[in-house]
């Protein structure tokens, strides 16, 4: 005898079309971030292909910008001063937020009482969501010339150190205040993801520690820092990528210097950022320039994919070191 | 200071501690000495000298309350303690430094923003204003309306495609979906004048579309994507499988399981994934500068045409550097502000409405 054939057969077999149909638009749209990054790069190498091509690799390594010349064969177009201007802020934020943020997270999941470490929580959050561009204006208008106090007394006392030379007598705009005003932006990023990892050390290693009399330094030393070092170095190189690609706020705060490159001289009011050049060039620019402005967010563009995939990479390594 | 008191020390050993009797004069005598050496030590250095406080409080108040904290451990508790007194006194310094900070921040952008608000600053438009005109003419009704716009259509574009993401790597959990996150995450640290220059470059000196609150949008959206992705796919992660299952073995259709029931069950924290995806974006200045330019009046039409946005307004009146029309920015700073503080508000106000539900 034959089995009968069940009767909703058909329905079900349209049912599994119009579930292909959804799965794939869902597939589509997932793989839009895909689509977008390579159009970004895409557009970005295509359009500035010209400028790049006159430059060769001194756009990268030269020091010259001579821009908004009616002759095109005489414009010279080179980002080195802004480059590594971008990585010397991001380096001295990193070195001011990265104390803070850590003893910040420490605080919240180890030292402070319940009530006020949810307070922070939420503080922390805040100080996340303040937009760039008010983060910009405070430091602008007020933290620069409080900054502008302190860079001072650093001179008077510390001027014989060359880091804190300063023949110009201005203070303002140096690459030491643009770093403060960085250092606060990037620390809630570090502080976040190092919370969250100090808060996952397991409840038995922590209870182990306090069995056999570790104090609080040493259980942090020994069992919390080692158990969180890779998340927190994941959180500090995200911090990394968001100095690297800050734009306006460093604009207001820093004096940019096209022609030479301010090395180590933190308090001189030198400095460089591939991100606000962009910003402080576009409006008077040329068509040739303009091209050389997409160049140089190219190379911003490669610069921050590459620090926020070792970011990425780091952190979900130590993730799965924490699930073993 | 839980741990501190959780931990038995060699003392609590010898002498059991009875928290309802009086306490040691001994412990209180060290409490008042660690709070009270430091401050004044300060105070008169202070006082006495000419040097400025923040050298003061570098160089003198801070080595002496490490010092007396670690002498106050040694005499009350323990050698061994040492390294948590330091701990304690630098951590609570990091806690101060960012309340300090972050108080700065929002007080000044409150006192000097407050001042600027009135009724015709928040609904007139900046036609026939110069940066030296009074702040009873003219104000941000036209970057506020701009901003709202170019907002909107970034949600519009970014919300289906973000949660699309989180649908295909919580859901569908098909061969990509580890690529998927991957390329999120890779998203997520675009800097955001990198997206204005990308639709610059293939939007607007390809002659697609002029200056317009449209490619504004659009630069906006390849910002919010990962933010929404990333929410999104924390909240759908915590739909209860049995809700799935339960709608699988009735017979839905995959979509049907997704439309019906994981996406309704999880409005909420997509409501705060939007929200959070707004907030990342509508402060950010770079890629509207590149995309959208400026203008005085009111463009209500976002094909066509500059469009003016509230960050653009700070931009505009902060570099002119006139005393009002600085005013003009802290008062622009300050809707940008109440803006997101609003938008957060709305978020904790819809999480805790459904917790109770």
């Amino acid at each position: 005898m034959e089995s009968p054939t069940p009767r909703y057969f058909g329905r079900e077999k349209s049912r599994t079309r119009s579930d292909k149909a959804f799965s794939g638009s869902v597939v589509v749209a997932a793989l839009s971030s895909l689509f977008i990054l390579v159009a970004i790069l895409f557009y970005l190498a295509t359009s500035s292909w010209p400028a790049l091509q006159k430059e060769g690799f001194s756009f990268i390594t030269g020091s010259t910008w001579i821009g908004g010349l009616d002759d095109p064969s005489q414009q010279v177009f080179q980002i080195w001063p802004m480059l590594y201007g971008s990585f010397l802020n991001a380096l001295l934020a990193i070195i001011f937020a990265v104390p803070v943020s850590v003893l910040l997270a420490i605080f919240i999941v180890f030292i402070a009482p319940k009530k006020i470490a949810r307070a922070l929580t939420i503080i922390v959050d805040i100080l996340a969501a303040i937009p760039s561009g008010i983060i910009g204006i405070w430091g602008f208008l007020v933290f620069t010339p409080v900054a502008e106090g302190w860079a001072r007394l650093i001179h008077q006392y510390l001027g014989s150190i060359p880091i804190f030379v300063n023949n110009q007598d201005q203070f303002t705009r140096s690459p030491f205040i643009t770093a403060w005003v960085l250092g606060i932006m990037i620390v809630p990023i570090i502080t976040v993801v190092a919370r969250e990892v100090l808060a996952q050390t397991p409840q038995d290693l922590l209870d182990a520690a306090r069995g056999l009399g570790g104090s609080l330094w040493g259980i942090v030393r020994m069992v919390a820092l080692p158990h969180a070092r890779g998340g927190i170095v994941g959180g500090v190189m995200l911090g990394l990528g968001r100095a690297l690609g800050e734009t306006v706020a460093i604009y207001f705060v820093l004096n940019l210097i096209f022609e030479r490159v301010n090395y180590y001289r933190i308090l001189d009011p030198e400095g460089g950022s591939v991100a606000s050049m962009i910003i402080a060039k576009f409006g008077e620019a040329t068509p040739e320039e303009i091209q050389a402005l997409l160049g140089a967010g190219l190379v911003l563009f490669i610069l921050t994919l590459i620090v926020n995939l070792i970011a990425n990479w780091i952190v979900a390594r130590s993730a799965r070191e924490r699930l073993v | 200071m839980t741990i501190l008191q959780e931990i038995p020390s060699e003392e609590t050993f010898k002498e059991p501690q009875y928290p309802w009797k009086k306490a040691n004069p001994s412990t209180s005598l060290t409490n008042s000495i660690i709070v009270v050496l430091p401050i004044s030590v300060f105070a008169l250095s202070f006082f006495l000298t000419d040097f400025p406080g923040a050298l003061l409080f570098i160089v003198i108040f801070l080595p002496v309350q490490i010092l007396v904290a670690i002498f106050a451990t040694i005499w009350g508790i323990s050698k061994k303690r040492v390294g948590d007194a330091v701990l304690s006194v630098l951590s609570l310094v990091a806690f101060s430094l960012v309340i300090a900070l972050m108080g700065s921040v929002l007080f000044s952008v409150f006192s000097r923003g407050l001042p600027a608000i009135s009724l015709s600053f928040i609904s007139q438009n900046n036609t026939y204003i110069s940066p030296t005109t009074e702040l009873d003419y003219g104000g941000v009704g036209h970057a506020l309306l701009g901003t709202l716009m170019v907002v909107a259509i970034g949600m519009i574009i970014s919300v289906p495609l973000g949660i699309a993401s989180a649908i295909y790597i919580t859901d569908m959990k098909g061969r990509l979906s580890g690529f998927v996150r991957f390329m999120v995450q890779a998203m997520s640290g675009v800097p955001s004048i990198v997206a204005g220059l990308f639709i610059l470059a293939a939007f607007i000196l390809t002659d697609v579309s002029g200056f317009s609150a449209l490619t504004g949008g659009l630069a906006y959206s390849i910002l919010m994507l990962p933010t929404v992705a990333r929410t999104a796919e924390e909240v759908l992660k915590l739909v209860p499988k049995d809700l799935r299952d339960a709608a699988i073995a009735l017979g839905s259709s995959r979509a049907r399981v997704i439309m019906k029931i994981v996406l309704p069950t999880a409005r909420t924290g997509i409501l705060t994934a939007v929200i959070l995806g707004v907030a990342r974006v509508i402060g950010e200045t770079a890629p509207l500068l590149l995309t959208t330019s400026n203008t005085n009046g009111t463009n209500l039409n976002p094909f066509v045409d500059a469009v003016s946005t509230i960050p653009v307004y700070i931009f505009q009146f902060l570099g002119s550097g006139y005393p009002t029309a600085i005013n003009r920015s802290w008062g622009a700073a300050f809707v940008l502000l109440t803006t997101v503080a609003i938008l957060f508000a709305i978020a904790r106000i819809v999480e805790r409405s459904t917790k109770k539900g």
